[in-house]
C-alpha cells in the first residue's frame, strides 16, 4: 500500500521542542505559547490541528537550520504561507512545527529586462502585480484570494485564478525555486532561462503542497499588461442556458482570458455584500473577460453577445470603465467572503469536468443539495470546467454535521471523476481530500507518486499526513483503492 | 545491430520493460528515430520502438482535449485534428522527417510557438508511461486544471526516455487561426535584431513566432510571424514595421510563412557537418550570446526563438576549432544564467571540458534510481550526474 503511516511518529514534541528551537534560533523567532498557538491551528479550510511551535524564520538560513534540527528529532515541518489555503494544507496534522514566512516577505528583484521577478515565499500575491504595474507588467496567477495569499503558497498549491484560463496556472509562471529539503539541505532548482537541462525539478515540485520541501525563494515570469480588456456580463434564466453558452463560446474559436459563472444563490449573496450590479432574477450569472491589443476586442465582444443571446442571455451589460470592470470583478472575487451572509459556515469543492459535461454535473450538484437537504452555491471558473460548489452549513451542529456536508460533498466530487475529472483544480488535495485520491489515481499512480516524495524527503519529515492516503483516517478507501 | 522490439499494446511494452530490467539490458526508446542525434551514440542491448502504439484514443472536439498514443507521428494527429478545424499548438522539429508525439514529450521539443501558446510542459494534460518494474503509470488527468498529487507530466518531459516509455498523452487544443502573417527585416547588428524583437515581446501582440537568425552573409534577420483574427494580426505587422524603422530597417512581407519557418525550425536536420550547441538563456542574455557565438566562429549561423530565449548555433567554419568553440558556448551560457547541451555533434569522439551535472543533480539520480533501479533505459542519454 502507497500510504504514509498515520502515528505520530516519535520525536521532540511539546513545550521541551519549542524550548529547543527558542535556544537554536533565538527567542523573536519563535512562538510558544498556547495562544499564539491557537491562530495556527486553521487555514482556509475546515480541519484542525494545534502546532507544538511556531517558526518566524528571517531568511533561507533560518530555515536550513531549522530543517536540520527537526531532521535530528523527528519533527514534522508544515510551511504556511497566509492560511487561505482551502484544503489544510498549513494544518499540522501530526503536530511538529509549522513555519510562518511573515517575515520572508520581501521582492528581491524586478528583472524587466528578462521579464521575471525574484521573490520570498512570504510575499503577498497582489503585492507583486502591484509593483511590476509601473513597469507595464503583471504576474499572470490571480487568485480570488489574491490580496492576501502568498506566492509560496501559490507554488505550493499550483494556484489557479481568473485569468487562467488562456494564461495558465501557477506552475506555467515558475521557473526557478531555491527549495530547503527535510534534511536541512539547501538546493536552487532553475532560474530566469525559460529552461535548464536535466530533469524539470521546478514543474515536479509546484504543486506539491509543501510535502516534498520548503520553497525559500521564487523566480517568477512577469507578463505584459494587456493594452485593453473587454468585461462583459451577461444574466441567464438558468444554469443550463449560461453552461451551455460556456461550450458555444469555446466551440466557435474563441478563447477568452476568462470565463466565469455564478448561479442565483451566489449574486443574490455577493448584492447583499459588495453590490457589484447583478441582476438578482437570473439563474445564472457569466462574466466573460478578452484582453490583448485593442484592435478586434470590439468584433471579438460582439460575437460572445451574439451567442449569448441565441442561449436566451435576459441582459448583457458590458464595462466600460475600468471602474464598472472593477465592481464586476469585485463581485466574483468577494463571493466565497459573500457566502457569511447565507451561513455561519462553508465547505468548498473543486472538482474539475471537461467543460461539455457542465450541464450534466451542475444538475447533479443541485440534486445532491436537495437530497442532503444542504445549500449549495455555486461560482466558479467555467471555462476551465473547474466547479466551486459552496455547501452551506452550521459547524455549531456538531461533528455529525460536518460529516454530513463532508459526505455531500464526496458524492460531487465522484461525479466529477465518472464523467472523466480531478477531484481538484486548484486548491490541493491537502488533509481534506487525501482520502478521496484513489477515486483518481490507481494504487500504481500514487506508488510512482510515492517514489517522488521518497526522493525529496526520505525521512518523510516535509508536511506529514497530506496528499498521500493515510491508513487510520482513510481505511475504507484504501480497502478499495483499485479502481 | 542491437534487437528492436515493437509492442503493440502498452502491456506488452511494459512487460518488455519488466523482463529487460530483470536481465539488465540495456534499452534505447525510439519513436520516428528523429533525435537519434541527441546524446551519446553508445549502443544499447536492445531498441523499443513505439510504432505499434499508434493512433488517437479520444478526441472530444468541444472539450478542446485530445488523447494520442505516444507512438502516433505528430503530422498523423495534426491532419486529423485539422479535419476538425484543430490543432496542438506545438511547431517542433522533426516533424517532416516523422517526429512523434512521445518524442517530442520525452525531448521538451518546442518550437517557435512556445511564447504565444506555451511549450509542451504548458500543453501536456496527461501521461501515461510503462515503467521498468512492469507497471503502467498515469500522470495528471484529460481534463484541463488538476492539482490532484504530484504533477509527475513534468517529470516525464524533457527525460529522454530515461524514467520510462511514454504509452499515451492528452493534451490541450486549440482552434485554428483564420489569419496567419509573417514579415521579415535585416539588421547589421545582433543588438539591433534582438532589440527590435524585445520591442515586440513587450506588448501584448503575442506572436506565433520571433525569430532572429544570423545568416550566411552575416547579418541578422528577424522573422515575426502572427496568428489569429485578421484585427490583431494586422496590428501585430504594423507595430514590427514601426520597430524596424526605428532602427533604420525595413520590413518585408512573407508571402509563405511556413516556407520561411520551416528551414529556421530545422537548423539542426540542416546542421551535416560540425556542431549544434543549444542554449536556454534568460531573454537580455541572447544578444551577448548571438555576439560570442559569432567570435566562436566567424560562419557560425544562429537561429534564436527571441522571445522565449532558445538559441541554436550551427558551428561549421573553422573545422580546427570547432571543439574549443562549443566548449566557449556552453561556458558563456552558464555565465549568462541559462544552460546548454550539444544538439548535435559530426565529430565522432567529442570530449569537452565544460559541462557536468545540472543544479540539483542529486535529486535527479536519486529519481532515476527510483523509477530505473537497474539503469537500463537510455543509459547514454543520462545526463543527472
Amino acid at each position: 500500500m502507497t500510504a504514509a503511516p498515520a502515528i505520530v511518529r516519535a520525536g521532540l514534541r511539546g513545550p521541551e521542542l519549542a524550548g529547543a528551537l527558542r535556544d537554536l534560533l533565538g527567542n523573536e523567532k519563535v512562538l510558544w505559547a498556547r495562544e499564539d498557538l491557537l491562530l495556527y491551528e486553521y487555514d482556509g479550510a475546515i480541519d484542525i490541528a494545534t502546532p507544538d511551535a511556531v517558526v518566524l524564520p528571517n531568511d533561507t538560513a533560518d530555515v536550513a537550520k531549522l530543517a536540520r534540527f527537526c531532521a535530528e528529532h523527528g519533527v514534522p515541518l508544515v510551511p504556511r504561507g497566509a492560511g487561505t489555503g482551502l484544503s489544510g494544507g498549513a494544518i499540522p496534522v501530526e503536530g511538529g512545527v509549522v513555519i510562518s514566512f511573515a517575515r520572508m516577505s520581501r521582492i528581491l528583484e524586478i528583472d524587466v529586462p528578462n521579464l521575471r521577478a525574484v521573490v520570498q515565499p512570504g510575499l503577498v500575491n497582489l503585492h507583486l502585480s502591484t509593483a511590476a504595474a509601473p513597469y507595464g507588467l503583471h504576474f499572470v496567477p490571480d487568485p480570488s484570494s489574491q490580496k492576501a495569499c502568498t506566492i509560496g503558497g501559490n507554488v505550493a498549491e499550483n494556484s489557479g485564478g481568473p485569468h487562467t484560463l488562456a494564461y495558465g496556472v501557477t506552475t506555467n509562471h515558475v521557473t526557478g525555486l531555491e527549495l530547503v529539503l527535510s534534511d536541512g539541505t539547501v538546493v536552487r532548482l532553475g532560474g530566469k532561462a525559460i529552461e535548464y537541462e536535466g530533469y524539470d525539478l521546478v514543474g515536479t515540485f509546484v504543486g506539491s503542497e509543501g510535502t516534498l520541501g520548503i520553497v525559500t525563494e521564487i523566480t517568477v515570469k512577469l507578463t505584459p499588461l494587456p493594452e485593453d480588456k473587454r468585461t462583459l456580463m451577461a444574466a441567464f434564466p438558468t444554469m443550463d442556458d449560461a453552461s451551455s453558452t460556456v461550450s458555444a463560446i469555446i466551440g466557435a474559436g474563441i478563447v477568452p482570458s476568462a470565463i466565469e459563472m455564478m448561479d442565483q444563490l451566489s449574486t443574490q449573496a455577493v448584492e447583499a455584500s459588495v453590490g457589484a450590479g447583478y441582476p438578482l432574477d437570473a439563474g445564472g450569472i457569466l462574466l466573460v473577460e478578452v484582453d490583448g491589443v485593442r484592435d478586434g476586442l470590439d468584433d471579438l465582444m460582439q460575437r460572445i453577445e451574439t451567442i449569448c443571446r441565441a442561449a436566451h442571455a435576459q441582459e448583457l451589460r458590458i464595462a466600460t470603465t475600468a471602474l464598472e470592470r472593477d465592481k464586476l470583478w469585485a463581485g466574483r472575487k468577494g463571493a466565497f467572503a459573500a457566502m457569511g451572509r447565507l451561513a455561519s459556515d462553508y465547505y468548498v469543492q473543486d472538482g474539475v469536468i471537461p467543460r461539455t459535461k457542465l450541464p450534466e454535473v451542475l444538475r447533479h450538484v443541485i440534486d445532491v443539495g436537495r437530497r442532503y437537504d444542504l445549500r449549495i452555491a455555486n461560482v466558479f471558473h467555467a471555462g476551465d470546467g473547474n466547479l466551486h460548489p459552496l455547501i452551506m452549513f452550521d459547524g455549531s451542529k456538531g461533528p455529525a454535521e460536518v460529516e454530513r456536508v463532508k459526505e455531500a460533498g464526496r458524492e460531487i466530487l465522484e461525479r466529477c471523476i465518472e464523467v472523466g475529472g480531478s477531484i481538484t483544480g486548484e486548491h490541493g488535495v491537502g488533509m481534506e481530500k487525501n482520502c478521496y485520491m484513489p477515486l483518481q489515481y490507481s494504487p500504481v499512480d500514487m506508488a510512482v507518486m510515492r517514489r517522488v516524495k521518497d526522493a525529496f524527503d526520505p525521512l518523510g519529515l516535509a508536511n506529514p499526513g497530506k496528499v498521500f492516503p493515510t491508513p487510520g483516517k482513510c481505511k475504507e478507501f484504501s480497502l478499495n483503492a483499485a479502481r | 545491430m542491437p534487437r528492436a522490439e515493437r509492442p503493440a499494446t502498452p502491456q506488452a511494452c511494459a512487460e518488455l520493460l519488466r523482463a529487460w530490467s530483470d536481465g539488465r539490458r540495456t534499452v534505447r526508446v525510439r519513436g520516428g528515430g528523429t533525435k537519434d542525434h541527441l546524446g551519446m551514440r553508445a549502443e544499447t542491448d536492445v531498441v523499443l520502438e513505439t510504432a505499434g502504439l499508434d493512433g488517437i484514443v479520444d478526441h472530444v472536439p468541444e472539450d478542446l482535449t485530445v488523447t494520442v498514443c505516444a507512438g502516433m507521428p505528430f503530422a498523423a494527429l495534426r491532419d486529423a485534428l485539422a479535419r476538425h478545424g484543430q490543432f496542438l499548438p506545438l511547431d517542433p522539429p522533426h516533424v517532416v522527417r516523422g517526429a512523434t508525439v512521445g518524442g517530442i514529450i520525452a525531448a521538451n521539443s518546442n518550437g517557435f510557438g512556445r511564447f504565444r501558446y506555451g511549450s509542451v510542459r504548458d500543453l501536456l494534460l496527461g501521461v501515461r508511461a510503462a515503467l521498468p518494474d512492469g507497471t503502467i503509470a498515469r500522470a495528471g488527468g484529460r481534463v484541463v486544471k488538476n492539482v490532484a498529487g504530484y504533477d509527475l507530466n513534468k517529470l516525464f518531459i524533457g527525460s529522454f526516455g530515461t524514467l520510462g516509455v511514454l504509452v499515451e498523452a492528452t493534451f490541450k487544443i486549440l482552434p485554428l487561426p483564420p489569419v496567419t502573417r509573417a514579415a521579415e527585416a535585416t539588421f547589421a547588428t545582433a543588438g539591433d535584431a534582438f532589440g527590435a524583437a524585445d520591442a515586440i515581446v513587450r506588448t501584448s501582440l503575442r506572436p506565433t513566432a520571433l525569430v532572429v537568425e544570423r545568416t550566411d552573409d552575416r547579418r541578422w534577420r528577424v522573422v515575426i510571424a502572427a496568428a489569429g483574427e485578421r484585427a490583431p494580426v494586422d496590428r501585430a505587422s504594423a507595430e514590427f514595421t514601426r520597430v524596424c524603422a526605428a532602427r533604420g530597417a525595413t520590413a518585408e512581407p512573407i508571402v509563405d510563412p511556413d516556407a520561411a519557418l520551416g528551414p529556421l525550425r530545422e537548423i539542426v536536420d540542416s546542421a551535416a557537418d560540425g556542431i549544434v550547441v543549444r542554449a536556454a538563456l534568460p531573454l537580455s542574455a541572447q544578444p551577448a550570446f548571438a555576439d560570442a557565438a559569432a567570435r566562436a566562429d566567424r560562419g557560425a549561423r544562429v537561429v534564436a526563438d527571441a522571445a522565449s530565449g532558445i538559441a541554436n548555433v550551427h558551428l561549421r567554419e573553422d573545422r580546427a576549432g570547432l571543439v574549443a568553440a562549443a566548449d566557449a558556448l556552453l561556458a558563456n551560457a552558464r555565465v549568462l544564467g541559462g544552460s546548454a547541451r550539444i544538439e548535435r555533434s559530426t565529430i565522432a569522439d567529442l570530449e569537452l571540458s565544460v559541462g557536468g551535472a545540472p543544479s540539483g543533480a542529486f535529486l535527479m539520480r536519486r529519481l532515476k534510481d527510483a523509477f530505473d533501479p537497474q539503469g537500463i533505459l537510455e543509459p547514454a542519454r543520462v545526463t543527472v550526474g
